[in-house]
């Protein structure tokens, strides 16, 4: 290649560029950055390379950089002349052939077909594609790149990294020479000044400002440096900057170079970027070969050369001082500042350090001036940020956006939210040196100081997105146990205050720990903050302290409750789905045992950890299953059918009498302490339950006739057969606990009354007043709350609801009222202001609704109940919503469109919520939530009266079952701990022979489903609509566990 | 060239000295002694070991007094609940990093580690101890080093490397597990560059380096010796 | 707090020390009479009692937790005591037996029974306590109220220390150092 020395040459390379870019004949360029490569970009590119050469194609290949959608990749754009450029995503090598065959008929396949890109402004040049594929979004339409601003990645996917005469075809250099011809160089210097550009290394200290120090430096020795030792864990994007479009990088020095009069420049890249090193080399090389590198830049008498230079492995020499001591030849350990590069730096020579991103901005700003440049970003930052948006999110990638943008966007709009149905709670920013931002404030626009208030960082940009199967305490230990790894041991409070740090975390992890050492983990780690030698050490402590400010509660969890509710921590369960069970079911051994057909031992097992197993067996929302490793490889063990054949087969067996008088033989001896419960709810009846075995004499006050609150009321008969759960109450009461019917709590017998008759009470009365609904209308005859309805159909009184009926709600209760509906021969249509996804109700439940015929309406916010003359409902009016905003949460909020449509009927059900039942709670004198439901302490269950506990929906609000069971289980815990002064629990539950249940590898079985009713006849009858499994299916369900709890 | 005279507020008092100066020299000039172990008379400073940071006011940030220089209207403070609970921790971290027990330790007494923690008012540690496995070298005849007693200040690599300029000590490894090595990480007896001149031995601040043959109380080091040899070398230079 | 004429309960007890503790304590030479005016000792291994009574006031422990019987000993102090003092070095970093923290126990044991002994090889196991994995001071077991380092603590430093607790003082210590 002949140097270039004027326009003429300079024009000539840009003709050669845009030809080998925009061929005559169509073109392919495989994403080829690591990323790519790592998911198999390779086998690709062979296969394109292969078939192209055995047909004698006339079709280019190329190898580009990476476009930033890395959650799409293997990436690959085609170019067919005329046509738009077309991005195809997930590309397997196996795919080759026909996209050849078809890109050589013009056409492109539409199931690998991403979107198109009609015009590109690569800011230093625009390039015209051509416009077509009608069919197809523009790339700008993606939700993943709406809203990205591409300056610093203007050429990263789309040109080859490896061609010089690409990126002067998309105006490369350009701006060189535009500065080399045209400016004073100081101009220079004031433009990046006025474009307020920051370092993006993380410190963000004014480049313009930075440039003008070294331009004032006299020494002709000087250095620019370029710290490209990207270290954070999660961050790349330095390192798809580098391999994608290397040149731009060298531009932007050699600019510096040109007006701050200095003459050598070393880039210093980690070693573990081999790929970017070598793009590096190439393009220094291929710079000298241009002369844009050497004696006379561009012919201009400039000069200025580039040397390469790798790290060895160490975080801390991304360090400026560090890293230049690198560079000396010495360990990389920071040094004192005073004195700063800027005076003496390199070899003791005044030293400039930038960023790579810095870099990328300067050729932009040269060209199209600071005005353009502050048009974009916040007021104190300009220009754009590159993010790499990776973790528990949906579209994980490199994405670039204005400074300012609010962390929600990059989460939801961009990211598209969470994994599967895991809620997120918590992003990370600035790698090791940043902090967590928890959910309550994903409204923070992302910007150096609004960050930094929050005790975090931006850094390099690193965004980590956790959701619940995080564990904050985990990750504030992983963090911890990155740095203090790199910690170059010079300074004392980092080497060995990080050493501490980490052992108190690692405490925590293992269930050892105490609140002591909580104080003494903030107070260290404000102290290595404050005394810290080196940036390393300034903020390694930064995710700790954010995680002790935002997530508190999950450090208490782990050291008083001795639980890790991510299920990370290991030591402090049993198994995941142990751990995620409101019970804390030892599900292995119930398994373990039926698996050795040892049915009634598994029973004993089972009814030990949940006393009503049938009852749950059946409505259950199984959290379970969302954590069973088996996951991973076909599907989850399904955990809570099996535990309801093992309660059915006993309960609904005669058996029963035995194992009951099996159960009741583990009672302790009575302790004369009197107990009450009020309310016979899921929670009462369990809390009930245990302090019957514990030896206690237990009362249930119960408001209604029978026994089973919402189970009994709420849940229909086709769910859950009351034949069943009368025989789970039997159980209980055969353990000695006395039931008060039509005893309602404050009228009947009030809080004063069991004050002075017992030593301990349980309230759990439940949420059982339907929230309202303002709605025109329903005052009108067969507008009736959902609760009420199915109250109503459990004891008899309601027998009849009319022909067409119209469920407002998502919920369960919803769900629950149509399918009764449909049972008592009528109509009916679900009508929910969401989307389907969003509703609150078990997925299976909405499905078998809608096998049943429930119609399901959507996007339908309730308007109006019209009715006639005499006062019937005739139909009620919806408004059509559609989904705006997100909100904190990742939900969309519905908003009402002008669309108005009418849903005919002649009742209207109301499922929209239950609440507490405020007269009460703000009769009863108990410290309330603002939504009236009870405070309690958090580990104890006590509310602000002494010797009264509360659990269920009444502190929680409307929840569901288990959850309700779990609190009444840890009530009766803490009550017998009050009463007795010691920890009794544990002997409850003792006796198991772990041998009788040994692990054995799982078997291959795929999961079993129990048999079902066939959808049309269940409308018929009430009959149970999931008949269960067989024991041979039982059976088989328990070969499939894999036996977590085993540990070697 | 006379340099120039400045003045500086250090704990209220207005205090004159000279430009050049570090704000550590300029208050023990004036009287104050600012708690330091990394730092020794003659030797070029680190800034290492974080006793030595003092408040420099305006927002809080500490600089470490061996290595700021003075400058024109500084507000310091040496001294204050912040910065003493900071160097209690310090010497707290260093108590527990390695195995320091004075009591059968040849510097007993002699030692500015324990004078330091003394002086400050450490009399117990709230970390727990590590208790590191490490070994003694006895390998040179007249030297030991005990990986034990020390704290990593760096004043014995910095006394050979500028003082002797025979650089026999430097620091291996990384992190809690940085380690003082001879030469190319070999037995001290074994390291061709070491010349017995002991100035490494006298500028420990605790009993990692000492002479053989003393016993428990009995190594008092003779710091101003070397710190003499280091000031005369620096002005032939 | 104490009532004026009555003496308060002292107890001492050395657990892995070598006792010079204690021997600092009668080095308060004649300073213990000021002591024995306001104190009872009422356990020691200096006087003739056999159990860790309750109601203890102040109790001096010398000594680092070696084994299980040293830790149990502790809990029983700490539980019947009102005020726990640290007494020593070992007592408060470990200090001399702790210098066997860097190896295991098994192999210091095969190193001194069996490799070690002239005749009997044999680690004993009968009648002695086992020993801990480590040997740790106290506060990593119970909670200490005070610290009195030194080895041995200078008897004034300790004089010091009992005299303002007598008084009802929250003690000062006076400049104290460790070895």
């Amino acid at each position: 290649m002949t140097p270039i020395a004027d326009i003429g040459s300079f024009n000539a390379a840009r003709e050669a560029g845009m030809a080998k870019l925009q061929p005559a004949a169509p073109r392919i360029g495989v994403g080829m950055g690591t990323c790519g490569r790592g998911n198999g970009a390779e086998e690709v590119y062979r296969a394109f390379a292969e078939a192209i050469e055995a047909h004698g194609l006339d079709i280019r290949l190329a190898a580009v950089g990476c476009f930033g959608a890395c959650s799409e990749e293997p990436l690959v754009n085609v170019w067919i002349p005329g046509q738009p450029l077309v991005i195809l995503r997930h590309v397997h090598s196996a795919d080759a052939a026909r996209i050849l065959a078809d890109v050589h008929q013009g056409r492109i396949p539409p199931d690998l077909a991403w979107c198109k890109i009609e015009e590109w402004d690569h800011i230093t040049a625009r390039i015209r594609y051509g416009a077509g594929f009608p069919e197809l979004p523009q790339w700008s339409e993606i939700p993943f790149f709406h809203g990205q601003k591409k300056i610093v990645l203007r050429n990263c996917g789309l040109i080859s990294p490896d061609d010089i005469d690409e990126y002067i075809a998309v105006g490369g250099y350009q701006a060189l020479y535009k500065v080399l011809i045209d400016s004073r160089p100081e101009m220079v210097i004031e433009q990046v000044k006025a474009a307020k550009l920051r370092g993006r290394g993380g410190a963000g200290y004014a480049t313009g400002l930075k440039w003008e120090f070294l331009a004032k430096a006299k020494d002709p020795s000087k250095y620019i440096v370029c710290n490209a030792d990207e270290g954070d864990p999660g961050a790349y994007m330095n390192r798809n900057e580098i391999e994608s479009d290397p040149h731009s990088l060298l531009e932007g020095m050699i600019i510096c170079g040109y007006v701050t009069g200095t003459q050598q420049a070393i880039v210093y890249v980690r070693a573990e970027y081999p790929l970017a090193v070598h793009r590096l080399t190439r393009a220094v090389e291929q710079a000298r070969e241009y002369g844009i590198l050497g004696p006379s830049v561009l012919g201009r008498g400039v000069k200025f050369d580039i040397e390469l230079v790798e790290g060895a492995g160490a975080f801390v020499c991304g360090e400026e001082t560090a890293l230049i001591a690198s560079l000396e030849g010495f360990s990389g350990r920071p040094r004192p500042r005073p004195p700063f590069p800027a005076q003496k730096g390199l070899d003791g020579k005044p030293t400039n350090i930038n960023n790579v991103e810095t870099w990328y901005n300067i050729a932009p700003i040269a060209l199209k001036g600071p005005a353009w440049f502050t048009e974009t970003g916040s007021a104190r930052s300009a220009g754009t940020k590159v993010f790499s948006l990776v973790g528990k999110i949906r579209n994980t990638g490199l994405v670039e956006m204005p400074l300012g943008t609010p962390l929600k966007t990059f989460i939801y709009d961009i990211g598209g939210g969470g994994v599967g149905e895991c809620s997120i709670k918590a992003v990370q920013t600035g790698g090791p040196s940043g902090g967590c931002i928890p959910l309550e404030m994903f409204d923070t626009p992302v910007d150096y100081e609004t960050l930094a208030q929050l005790g975090s960082i931006m850094g390099s940009g690193g965004m980590v997105v956790m959701d619940e199967n995080n564990c904050m305490v985990d990750i504030a230990r992983y963090f911890i146990e990155f740095t203090h790894s790199e910690s170059c041991g010079k300074c004392v409070p980092c080497r060995v205050g990080l050493d501490k740090a980490l052992d108190v975390l690692n405490g925590f992890t293992k269930g050892a720990g105490n609140s002591a050492q909580l104080a003494l983990l903030d107070e260290l780690g404000r102290m290595i903050r404050d005394t810290s030698l080196c940036g390393l050490g300034q903020t390694a402590p930064n995710p700790v302290l954010t995680t002790l400010r935002h997530f508190r509660y999950e450090f208490d969890d782990h050291i008083i409750a001795r639980r890790c509710r991510a299920g990370v921590c290991d030591s402090l369960a049993l198994s995941p789905c142990e751990n995620s069970c409101p019970l804390h079911m030892n599900i292995p051994r119930f398994l373990g045992l039926l698996k050795r057909g040892r049915l009634e031992d598994a029973f004993e097992s089972v009814i030990l950890d949940n006393p009503l197993p049938a009852s749950t067996g059946r409505v259950c929302q199984h959290p379970c299953d969302m954590r069973c490793r088996r996951l991973t490889m076909d599907a989850a063990v399904n955990m809570r059918d099996v535990h309801r054949f093992i309660a059915d087969s006993i309960l609904l067996s005669d058996h029963f009498d035995a194992m009951v008088a099996r159960v009741a033989d583990r009672k302790l001896p009575p302790t004369g302490k009197k107990t009450a419960v009020a309310g016979a709810g899921p929670a009462g009846l369990t809390a009930a339950f245990y302090l019957a075995l514990l030896g206690h004499d237990v009362t249930v006050f119960e408001s209604k006739r029978e026994a089973g609150g919402m189970l009994r009321y709420a849940i229909p008969e086709y769910r859950l057969p009351k034949h069943v759960l009368e025989r789970e109450v039997e159980l209980i009461r055969r353990m000695g606990v006395k039931f008060e019917f039509g005893m309602p709590v404050s009228s009947a017998i009030s809080l004063h009354d069991l004050d002075e008759q017992f030593d301990a009470v349980f309230l759990s009365i439940g949420t059982w007043k339907e929230s309202w609904v303002h709605l025109p209308g329903t005052e009108l005859k067969n507008v009736i709350p959902a609760l009420l309805f199915l109250e109503g159909v459990a004891s008899g009184s309601v027998s009849q609801i009319g022909r067409r009926v119209a469920v407002i709600g998502g919920g369960n209760a919803a769900v629950d009222a149509a399918r009764t509906a449909l049972r008592m021969g009528a109509d009916a249509t679900i009508v929910y202001r969401r989307e389907r996804k969003e509703m609150p109700a078990i997925k299976e439940e909405v499905d078998a609704a809608e096998h049943e015929g429930v119609k399901l309406q959507f996007l339908s916010a309730p308007h109006r109940i019209v009715g006639d003359p005499k006062g019937n409902v005739r139909a009620l009016e919806i408004v059509k919503t559609r989904l705006g905003e997100y909100d904190l949460t990742g939900r969309r909020k519905p908003v009402p469109t002008a669309e108005v449509a009418r849903v005919e009927c002649d009742a209207v059900i109301l499922a929209v919520g239950e609440t507490i039942d405020l007269d009460f709670a703000r009769g009863s004198g108990l410290t309330l939530r603002e939504n009236g439901t009870f405070v309690v302490d958090r580990f104890t269950l006590e509310t602000s009266r002494p010797k009264f506990y509360a659990g269920g929906d009444v502190i929680t609000g409307a929840s569901n079952v288990s959850n309700a069971m779990g609190y009444g289980k840890k009530a009766a815990r803490r009550m017998d701990e009050a009463l007795m002064g010691v920890k009794r629990f544990q002997r409850l539950s003792g006796g198991f022979d772990a041998s009788e249940y040994e692990a054995e590898p799982a078997t291959e079985i795929a999961r079993q489903r129990p048999a079902e009713l066939a959808p049309a006849m269940r409308v018929k009858s009430d009959a149970e609509v999931v008949v269960g499994l067989t024991r041979g299916q039982a059976s088989a369900e328990c070969g499939r566990c894999l036996r977590c709890d085993v540990r070697a | 060239m006379p340099q120039k005279r400045i003045s500086i507020r250090i704990d209220g008092e207005l205090v004159s000295t000279v430009e050049g100066k570090t704000i550590l020299e300029a208050a023990r000039d004036a009287g104050r002694r600012i708690p330091s172990l990394c730092h020794m008379d003659g030797l070029t400073d680190v800034g290492a070991c974080r006793l030595c940071l003092v408040d420099l006011g305006g927002g809080g940030r500490l600089a470490p007094a061996c290595t700021t220089p003075v400058q024109e209207g500084q507000a310091v403070i040496t001294n204050s609940p912040r910065l003493l609970a900071y160097r209690r921790v310090i010497l707290e971290l260093l108590l527990t990093e390695r195995n320091h027990i004075c009591s059968v330790c040849v510097a007993n007494g002699n030692c500015e580690l324990q004078a330091l923690a003394s002086a400050l008012g450490v009399t117990s540690v709230r970390f727990p101890y590590r208790y590191p496995n490490l070994p003694l070298d006895l390998s040179r005849d007249r030297f030991v080093l005990d990986q034990n007693r020390c704290i990593l200040c760096t004043r014995c690599v910095r006394v050979c490397a500028d003082v002797e300029g025979a650089h026999v000590w430097d620091v291996k490894g990384r992190g809690i597990y940085s380690r003082l090595i001879s030469d190319l990480d070999q037995p001290w007896a074994s390291a061709a560059s070491c010349t017995d001149c002991g100035k490494c031995v006298q500028s420990c601040p605790t009993g990692a380096l000492a002479e053989k043959g003393k016993a428990v109380e009995e190594m008092v080091k003779q710091t101003w010796q070397v710190t003499n040899a280091a000031e005369r070398k620096r002005a032939v230079l | 707090m104490i009532a004026a004429g009555e003496k308060i309960k002292l107890a001492t007890v050395w657990l892995d020390g070598c006792s010079g503790c204690h021997m600092s304590i009668l080095d308060l030479d004649e300073g213990i009479l000021s002591v024995a005016e306001r104190a009872d000792l009422v356990y020691s291994p200096l006087v003739d009692t056999v159990e860790f009574p309750e109601g203890v006031d102040v109790a001096l422990v010398e000594g680092a937790v070696s084994s299980l019987e040293d830790a149990s000993k502790l809990q029983s102090v700490r539980a019947r005591s009102r005020v726990l003092v640290a007494l020593g070095d070992c007592a408060v970093t470990g200090n001399v037996p702790a210098m066997r923290n860097r190896l295991p126990v098994k192999q210091i044991m095969q190193r001194l029974y069996i490799e070690g002994a002239d005749v009997n090889p044999g680690v004993p196991a009968s009648g002695v306590p086992p020993l801990l994995a480590q040997a740790r001071p106290l506060h990593e077991f119970v909670k200490v109220d005070f610290y009195l380092p030194g080895c041995p603590p200078d008897p004034k430093a300790i004089l010091s220390v009992l005299t303002d607790v007598l008084a009802g003082r929250a003690p000062k210590l006076p400049a104290v150092k460790f070895g």
